[in-house]
């Protein structure tokens, strides 16, 4: 990096640098015209607007223009252009003062044009498409890609830590580092998820195991003698009274088949006299029967290999209590245990399996079979088999790698399936197996590898398969499907991107999109762990919810956070305005959230699509269950956070943080002499003290807007038995007198605002890093095209997929052409794996 | 059931609540409380005794031969002064309101002041004083402020021992935490969440990611499975993971020689674990038989918070006294953390109370939930000076457990005169039974005078260090 502290070598390095870098990130004007253009239309700006407070020798904000030892650092300086750049488009600065003049348009977009072009030296038709760290799978795009290349479920977020998060996502690439420990936990995953996954063997013997609760017939405790067992080991048949149950068993040869029946029976904690007999019976004849009496738990296991005839089979089970007659279904004279209460000795069926024919010509491939091995068992001699290998595993290792590997690696892998298989008792498909799991723990599985496409400019198009990757992981989490990859092998995904992305959204993996995104910019994610204290939010009225409860509960905050994932998904399928987002007459409520919000007429637990009465202050997420508790406090509102949030991620000005030293405020709160101030009372402490003021000014009316919505966004007219106030101003000047009005303002006066936050959010999402001064150009070409195309979310999201950042990078060394492959790839990546 | 001492003057909720959890807990990783020494454990330690000795000084070992440990246990967002701090000094002293559940053990125990951290504060960065209080405490240095890109602090006293002597053991080191769920959207002040959430640091720009889970931290130090499968499920899978290592190191290599240099870093972040695995194979078999801790695998995370503290708490005991590993650390909670804790009937958020503008409801609060903390770390000292070592010594005695925060006074955001209790006698080293006025020292000092009893040679500085603290 270069220092801003050493202007002198500063502009000489940069003449070398314009030199070096023409053509790619060019500098639009000289640095010496930029100095020039500063003196000559920029500082007379500064001076009519700014120097009040930000030169001779005062420095708001720690910001003063005039204390560079030379025009050429003040340029240089980007973060302060950047700042000014953020604060004078949002109409933040200089500050709306009464009487005081404001920049006019021109002046605006005077100033602009120069941070951009001439400070920044960006290059409207060459954006710089920034560096982007090489990242590694997080979490949950390490469970979805398992999930499409393995074909199982590994909960990640139980077995592996949290990632770390930076710049408000967990999808960066700078912070997702890895420890020890991780690297320890990819391996073992490795091993659990390929023994899961990948069979050990080709032919097993069928085998077909019913529990408990697919029993089905007359008497026993439920009366159906099935359904509400315990864990699967199905329902209890109680000693005390004569049931019968029977399972039928389909087999297709006559052959042996060996019959497991295992029963469990189980006392009561108090000792209970209750005794009688449990008889099976296979097709009508008798195969065991066992006396059972009170035991605390007792598993009794019977197998016998038994000679079928093609066709049904029946095993039945009877309870016949002692003193009941067997085959009868009369209900036998109650036995009651010592202290009067009816006897509680049960049998369970755990479960009766069927394996067989025992004769191993009748086997057949285990599940899963073909997915890993399409072309059935392998060969017996040595070099068939290494050449299947070869196959197997270097079409599974493209696959996994979402691009294709070259004729080394693959034999890598051959070496290690073949250091298996070799081996005595080893089967060569646990060898196959051993290669997996060093597929599923090679870096080029766990960190996306990038590449640019052939060539030496030093900024270059991603290639097909970068291009593959980084659509499905930003649009789905995980890894490219067949036809993503099929494309990028022809060189067609960038002419085929329009109807592909289409595709993609059409998908129900598109849903991570909504989830990963909405649940991180917004919060939602956090609504089902944010301590909300119901009984504390609600105070005295709690009792007043319907069936007694006042418990803020699981279904509850699941649905708030449907309702907002929902609207999101329903603007993107349906290409609507991001505007809706923020203001709109519908929302999708269940009953249950639609009776916290006091909506009539929703019935039924099933989240759906609701017309919102007329007046209604929901609509938008900012009045949503969702973004409402996320941003309280365990027991009550707190509209600093809630301004906050709205600052941040609506209208994407966060006012500075706090001072290190916050004064403290106790002796202010002393003005109220022992009464209770109310919550906008003691604000208006906050913002009367100055060093408080300049960024409460901003947040607390933001926040305050909505104190008509409790901690649980529950409506109420009054808190602490005191009137709310909402009216309020923006720092900008638009005033409002209910939260309905805010709405309105911040799609209308401040819609480009809000049009910048997200394309930011979105941007940062996709690319996997964060924002600099670098991207104002790619950023200000997706808000120019939202704002031309009315705001549609399909402007924001090719927004994104086209711009420079996430089609280009800079390639590492120009020499080397290709990162991944130097010899010639020996496999089709297209090569279908899965079944 | 014995009634613990640490809660004979607590409120009657807290008490049901411990008793309850405590119950609960028996039935799951607690059954070892009563146990006498792992004779598994001995072997091991004499040999790494020896081992060391023959390398020229001991590391990590007692003058009667016996492991010598240290762990870092970190509470979050300050600590209620009024109640932290003993009256009277040296020798002479009471604990005060916060420190009640230790007093059985004062005797073993120091109450250090005036320590700082200078680089937890403000300085030219602004606001994020949580995050630098967390990145800070035992890096002693300053993080960079930045919320993704070249994220920077310093390497932490716990690795900078394990790194020289973590051969010594099965595992160089262990990284707890209590905090499993992640708050969405950014942490403080532009500071990554990275520093919120780890507070050991492998090198400057890679943290230790803590283990929440407590089942996983079982299985990984006591093998998976049931008793006798936990030696073979071992085995067989260092024996899979070694066929494994080769084929990703020469893999790993052979992509970076390609890459950019911050994408280079990111290879060699993975070619550092390969190889410190490793390295763990080739050892373990001079180990011999895993430990047996004689007890159940824990089923996961436990809803309640306490109980949660207490399985992590006890895992750390088990993997000391099994010497499985000298050194640990255990991130209770990010500071700044929120937390609620309805189970001793206090609703709002911990941060929020924390910022109590003097209010005497909350200032109460504040008080109950240092002191809720403390009872859960009182009940493993508890444990750890039951629990006899192989010279006849308790496990405590053979320890150095550093409990603290990188915040001193909440409302405040203040960094000096830190919250820090030293717990164990450091094999005899340390002169325990005292409250110790520093007088305005880095924190980072007391962290030398640790590396320095655990034998590490050659360590100068460890972030704003400026030499030994002595007297402790």
């Amino acid at each position: 990096m270069l220092s801003p502290r050493a202007p002198a070598r500063l502009s000489a390095v940069r003449t070398i640098l314009v030199g070096m870098a023409a053509g790619a990130v060019a500098w639009a004007a000289e640095p010496g015209a930029t100095v020039v253009n500063f003196r000559k239309n920029i500082e007379p700006l500064l001076k009519k607007y700014c120097y009040d407070c930000h030169a001779d020798g005062v420095s708001k904000g720690k910001v003063s223009f005039d204390t560079f030892s030379s025009d050429a650092e003040l340029v240089g300086r980007h973060d302060l252009w950047f700042a000014a750049l953020k604060n004078v488009r949002a109409g933040i600065m200089p500050p709306l003062e009464d009487g005081a003049e404001r920049p006019s348009a021109a002046e605006v977009a005077q100033l602009t044009h120069w941070i951009k072009y001439e400070a920044f030296g960006l290059n409207p038709s060459a954006p710089d498409p920034g560096r982007v760290t090489v990242r590694r799978l997080n979490r949950t795009e390490y469970r979805n890609t398992i999930n499409d290349l393995m074909g199982v479920e590994f909960n990640s977020d139980s077995e592996f830590p949290p990632d770390d998060t930076g710049n408000g996502f967990d999808n960066i690439g700078d912070v997702l580092t890895v420890s020890p420990l991780l690297l320890e936990k990819y391996l073992q995953a490795a091993e659990f998820i390929v023994d899961r996954a990948v069979p050990k063997v080709a032919k097993i013997m069928t085998e077909t195991t019913a529990t408990g609760r697919e029993f089905r017939g007359a008497g026993g405790a439920g009366g159906g003698g099935a359904g509400k067992g315990g864990g699967g080991s199905g329902a209890p048949l109680l000693i005390t009274r004569p049931a019968k149950v029977s399972r039928a068993f389909h087999v297709d040869q006559a052959e042996t088949y060996k019959i497991t029946a295992e029963l469990e029976v189980r006392g009561s904690f108090d000792f209970d006299p209750g005794r009688g007999t449990v008889i099976c019976r296979v097709d009508g004849v008798e195969w065991f029967r066992e006396a059972i009496a009170w035991s605390e738990k007792k598993t009794l296991s019977h197998v016998k290999d038994m000679t079928w005839s093609a066709g049904s089979h029946t095993v039945a089970f009877e309870i016949v209590p002692d003193g009941a007659k067997e085959g009868s279904t009369e209900k036998a004279a109650e036995v009651t245990g010592p202290n009067g209460t009816a006897t509680r000795v049960d049998v369970r069926i755990v479960s009766v399996q069927v394996k067989g024919p025992l004769d191993p010509k009748h086997w057949t491939a285990p599940a899963n079979y073909a997915r890993f091995f399409p072309d059935g068992p392998a060969p017996a001699d040595a070099a068939g088999r290494a050449r299947y290998a070869a196959k197997l595993l270097g079409a599974f290792a493209a696959r996994a790698y979402r691009r294709p590997v070259d004729a080394a690696h693959v034999a890598k892998l051959v070496e290690i399936a073949r250091g298996t298989y070799t081996q005595p008792g080893r089967t060569f498909e646990e060898g196959i197996g051993r290669a997996m799991m060093g597929v599923l723990a090679s870096p080029r599985f766990l960190f996306r590898i990038e590449a640019p496409l052939a060539g030496s400019a030093p900024v270059a198009d991603v290639d097909d398969y970068t291009l593959a990757s980084r659509l499905s992981y930003f649009l789905w989490s995980t890894m490219p499907d067949d036809e993503l990859i099929r494309l990028a092998s022809r060189g067609e995904l960038r002419r085929e991107l329009r109807p592909q992305v289409a595709r993609m959204l059409a998908d129900p993996k598109a849903q991570s999109l909504v989830k990963n995104f909405i649940g991180q910019w917004l919060q939602v994610r956090d609504i089902e762990s944010v301590p909300i204290n119901a009984r504390a939010v609600l105070g005295p009225s709690a009792r007043r919810n319907r069936d007694g409860r006042i418990e803020f509960d699981g279904p509850m905050r699941r649905a708030m956070r449907s309702e907002t994932e929902m609207c999101f998904d329903h603007i993107l399928k349906e290409d609507r305005s991001v505007l809706e987002l923020l203001e709109s007459n519908y929302t999708f409520l269940n009953q249950q959230l639609a009776t916290h919000y006091g909506i009539p007429d929703v019935t039924g637990d099933q989240m759906r699509l609701v017309q919102l009465p007329p007046g209604s202050p929901r609509g938008g997420v900012l009045t949503q269950g969702s973004v409402l508790a996320v941003t309280s406090n365990p027991t009550r509102t707190s509209p600093v956070k809630r301004g906050l949030f709205v600052l941040d991620n609506i209208l994407g000005t966060p006012p500075p943080p706090p001072p290190p030293d916050v004064p403290a405020l106790e002796d202010a709160a002393k003005a109220f002499k022992g009464r209770e101030p109310k919550l906008s009372e003691m604000l208006a402490v906050h913002r009367a003290n100055k060093l408080c003021s300049s960024c409460h000014e901003r947040m607390d009316p933001l926040g305050l807007a909505f104190e008509n919505f409790n901690a649980m966004g529950i409506w109420r007219d009054k808190e602490s038995q005191q009137t709310i106030e909402v009216a309020g101003q923006l720092v900008t000047g638009e005033k409002f007198a209910s939260v309905s009005e805010l709405k309105h303002i911040l799609t209308h006066e401040r819609h480009l605002d809000y049009y910048r936050c997200i394309t930011e959010k979105l941007l940062t999402y996709g690319l996997g890093r964060g924002l600099d001064h670098r991207d104002t150009e790619s950023v200000d070409q997706i808000v120019d095209r939202l704002e031309r195309e009315g705001g549609k979310m399909s402007a924001l999201l090719f927004g994104v997929i086209d711009s420079t950042p996430f089609q280009k990078l800079r390639r590492v060394n120009p020499s080397v052409t290709s990162i991944v492959s130097e010899s010639p790839t020996v496999t089709q990546v297209s090569t279908k794996v899965s079944p | 059931m014995k009634k613990l001492p640490t809660v004979s003057r607590a409120d009657a909720a807290l008490q049901r609540h411990l008793a309850l959890s405590r119950r609960q807990f028996l039935r799951g990783v607690g059954v070892t409380l009563a146990l006498p020494l792992f004779e598994s454990a001995i072997p091991g330690t004499l040999r790494a005794a020896s081992a060391t000795a023959a390398a020229g000084g001991p590391m990590a070992t007692t003058a009667s031969g016996a492991p010598l440990r240290m762990a870092f246990v970190y509470f979050p967002n300050g600590a209620h002064q009024d109640n932290w701090w003993p009256a009277g000094e040296g020798s002479a002293f009471q604990l005060g309101k916060t420190m009640e559940p230790v007093a059985p053990l004062k005797s073993s125990l120091q109450v250090l002041g005036g320590l700082d951290h200078q680089n937890a504060k403000a300085g030219n960065d602004g606001a994020g004083d949580h995050a630098r209080a967390n990145a800070t405490f035992l890096t002693g240095a300053r993080a960079r402020k930045t919320d993704s890109a070249d994220i920077q602090v310093g390497v932490s006293v716990d690795q900078v021992v394990a790194q020289k002597m973590g051969h010594l053991t099965r595992f160089s080191s262990l990284e707890l935490s209590c905090d499993a769920v992640r708050k969405s959207g950014r942490c403080d002040s532009g500071y990554s969440c990275a520093y919120q959430y780890n507070i050991s640091w492998h090198s400057a720009s890679v943290p230790m990611a803590p283990e929440p889970n407590p089942r996983l931290v079982f299985e990984r130090l006591f093998g998976s499975g049931k008793g006798a499968e936990r030696q073979a499920n071992f085995k067989l899978r260092q024996s899979t993971q070694k066929s494994l290592l080769d084929f990703v190191m020469s893999d790993a290599r052979s992509l970076q020689s390609n890459l950019g240099a911050h994408d280079r870093a990111k290879l060699d972040e993975y070619l550092t674990g390969v190889r410190e695995i490793e390295q763990r194979i080739q050892r373990a078999e001079s180990f011999g038989d895993l430990p047996d801790p004689q007890a159940e695998a824990p089923t996961g995370i436990p809803t309640d918070y306490g109980e949660h503290m207490d399985i992590m708490y006890d895992l750390l005991a088990m993997a000391f006294e099994t010497d499985s590993t000298r050194v640990a650390t255990l991130l209770l909670a990010g500071d700044g953390s929120n937390k609620a804790y309805p189970q001793i009937g206090i609703p709002e958020g911990h941060h929020y109370c924390s910022h109590h503008r003097n209010d005497p409801d909350l200032v109460g609060k504040i008080a109950r939930i240092d002191r809720y903390y403390m009872d859960h770390f009182a009940r493993v000292l508890k444990r750890l000076d039951e629990k006899k070592d192989i010279d006849g010594r308790s496990v405590l005695h053979n320890s150095m457990i550093v409990y603290g925060c990188g915040n001193s006074d909440g409302n405040r955001h203040t960094h000096d005169n830190l919250p820090i209790l030293l717990a164990g006698t450091g094999g005899g080293t340390l002169n325990s039974g005292r409250y110790v006025k520093a007088g305005g020292r880095p924190m980072s000092d007391l962290f030398l005078s640790m590396t320095d009893r655990m034998g590490v040679k050659g360590v100068e500085r460890i972030g704003d260090s400026s030499g030994v603290l002595k007297g402790v």
